[in-house]
């Protein structure tokens, strides 16, 4: 079992933003984790909904995530 | 040899039996909700293996799966991941101020990550279960504490993503290092002894209660209306069914009255046929003796008037015819006498005429006479002039107009001696009769004047006379 979580797409359910800790939800290990997430931009606010990918694995269940752009989809 | 192949037979059976027997017991496979943890000599598995430093001795984790497990080198211990919960009861103020005593749960588990399985193992492995319960109890009843005092009371009641968060971002660095995960935060109770949370619904209730009011008065003067309707329904039927019975009654009661009055009037309209016959026979007595009346005074009456009247008209014909006879005789004999008259005064005009003609006939040859005697004189003196003109060499025109002129009186003068021997001259012809008469003078005057002329011119002077003077 690979214990990778980053280039993971998932989807916001707590909403991130300066000053709060958000919340992602994304596949792990066959299932889904939530994970604690903030910007990779810092500044940045995602609303809870939005696409996200995983850009890097901050703690044990800690990531910085950015939102997921079209280009980046395809 | 039997007895040595029977032995190795055992023997072998023997060792496949040991070797069984000590792979079961150095292979340990982890059940789906437990993590476990290998430590001890080589104990280093991988990816899995936990992330300690150099100071921290290292260890295996296996998570679903098997290990092989050395005795006597290496140890095992199990990790449970079941989900626990912690109850929580707090009191503090919310972020107004308001006092609220609030009980919930807080459900978590040992994250299943490598990483958290090593940190909750470095931390409570080895402990019993309700280690683990109390330290959580305890650090979430000071988080809660915080959690609460950042919220107002209406988003503990309502927004469960507010204290979702509030709860991640007091929490979240603290759980991760006890290698621990929360699945969920329920306030399950507050209890509010200020009466905050009464006084929050006292509006609606007011609005509920007036709305049930309004509702229930709109509905009492619906049904009283609908009662009333239905009274004043009720009563015009009566007093329609009443009006009706009258109706009915009053119907009959004619009905009765008239059938009553039938014998009395059938009776009284036979006694009104008697009288009007009776008036009839009266009539025919009165036109009888007019008739009479008519035959034996007025026809008489009429007749002797008639009679009168017929005498006076034919007496008046009478003497209207006698005054036209007598008119005509005298008309007739008047004509009679204006015809004689006419007659008797045309004869003595045409005899007058006749007179009147010969008397001037007579006049103009005597006239004439005197004229050509005149005239002849006149030659003379004229050719007398001219031969006097002649010899006074030239004689101008202009002295003959002049002694023309002063001659032409005399000459007309002469003329007009015609004229005087007439006595009565009767004109025929009016102003034209007139005019000619005058004419007639005037030729007899004039008419010499060429003559006169030619006289003056040729004679003038033989003789040198010059013409008489009157």
């Amino acid at each position: 079992m690979i214990d990778h979580v980053e280039s993971e797409i998932g989807r916001v359910t707590g909403r991130v933003a300066p000053g709060v800790v958000g919340e992602v939800r994304i596949p792990y290990k066959g299932g889904t984790e939530t994970f604690h997430a903030y910007a990779w931009d810092a500044g940045e606010t995602i609303e809870v909904g939005t696409e996200i990918v995983v850009i890097e694995r901050v703690g044990p269940r800690t990531v910085k995530v950015a939102v997921l752009r079209e280009e980046e989809q395809s | 040899m039997i007895t040595t192949l029977i032995v190795v037979a055992v023997v072998v059976a023997i060792l496949v039996g040991l070797g069984a027997l000590l792979i079961k017991t150095m292979w340990r496979v982890a059940e789906p909700n437990e993590a476990l943890v290998i430590s001890g000599a080589g104990a280093v598995g991988g990816e899995l293996s936990g992330q300690g430093d150099a100071e921290t001795p290292t260890y295996k984790i296996a998570v679903g799966k098997g290990a092989l497990v050395i005795p006597g080198l290496q140890t095992v211990r199990k990790l449970s991941l079941n989900a626990r919960k912690a109850d929580l009861a707090v009191q503090t103020v919310t972020s107004q101020g308001v006092p609220v005593s609030v009980r919930g749960v807080v459900v978590y588990k040992v994250g299943n990550t490598p990483r958290e399985i090593a940190n909750a193992a470095s931390r409570f492995l080895g402990e019993d279960v309700q280690t683990m319960e109390t330290t959580v109890h305890e650090v979430f009843s000071g988080h809660l504490r915080s959690i609460l005092g950042g919220l107002t009371m209406e988003e503990i009641i309502r927004d469960r993503a507010r204290l979702a968060s509030e709860t991640r971002g007091s929490s979240a660095e603290e759980m991760e290092t006890l290698g621990l995960k929360i699945d969920s935060l329920q306030i399950q109770e507050v209890d509010d002894p200020s009466g905050y949370i009464s006084n929050l619904a006292a509006p609606h209730q007011a609005a509920v209660e007036r709305d049930a009011r309004i509702a229930a008065a709109e509905a009492n003067r619906a049904a009283t209306e609908k009662e009333q309707a239905a009274a004043a329904a009720a009563a015009k039927a009566v007093a329609d069914s009443e009006i009706a019975q009258s109706q009915v009654k009053a119907q009959a009661d004619t009905a009765r009255s008239q059938a009553e009055q039938a014998g009395p009037l059938a009776q009284a309209q036979a006694q009104k046929q008697v009288v009007v016959e009776q008036t009839e026979v009266a009539k025919l007595e009165a036109a009888r003796r007019e008739m009479e009346l008519q035959t034996e005074t007025v026809k008489p009456a009429e007749a002797d008037r008639d009679a009168r009247i017929a005498a006076a008209e034919a007496k008046a014909r009478e003497t209207e015819l006698e005054a036209a006879a007598t008119a005509k005789k005298v008309e007739i004999e008047a004509g009679a006498n204006a015809k004689r008259v006419e007659i008797e005064a045309a004869a003595q005009a045409r005899a007058t005429e006749q007179t009147g003609l010969a008397k001037a006939a007579a006049t103009r040859a005597t006239g004439e006479a005197e004229a050509a005697a005149t005239a002849a004189k006149l030659t003379a003196e004229a050719e007398g002039i001219e031969k006097r003109a002649a010899a006074l060499e030239k004689n101008n025109e202009a002295v003959i107009a002049q002694t023309l002129a002063e001659q032409a009186p005399d000459l007309v003068r002469a003329a007009a001696e015609s004229f005087r021997g007439i006595d009565n001259l009767t004109v025929l012809n009016g102003a034209e009769g007139m005019s000619g008469m005058a004419g007639e003078v005037m030729k007899l005057g004039l008419g010499v004047m060429p003559l006169v002329q030619q006289v003056l011119r040729n004679g003038g002077g033989n003789n040198g006379e010059k013409p008489p003077d009157d």
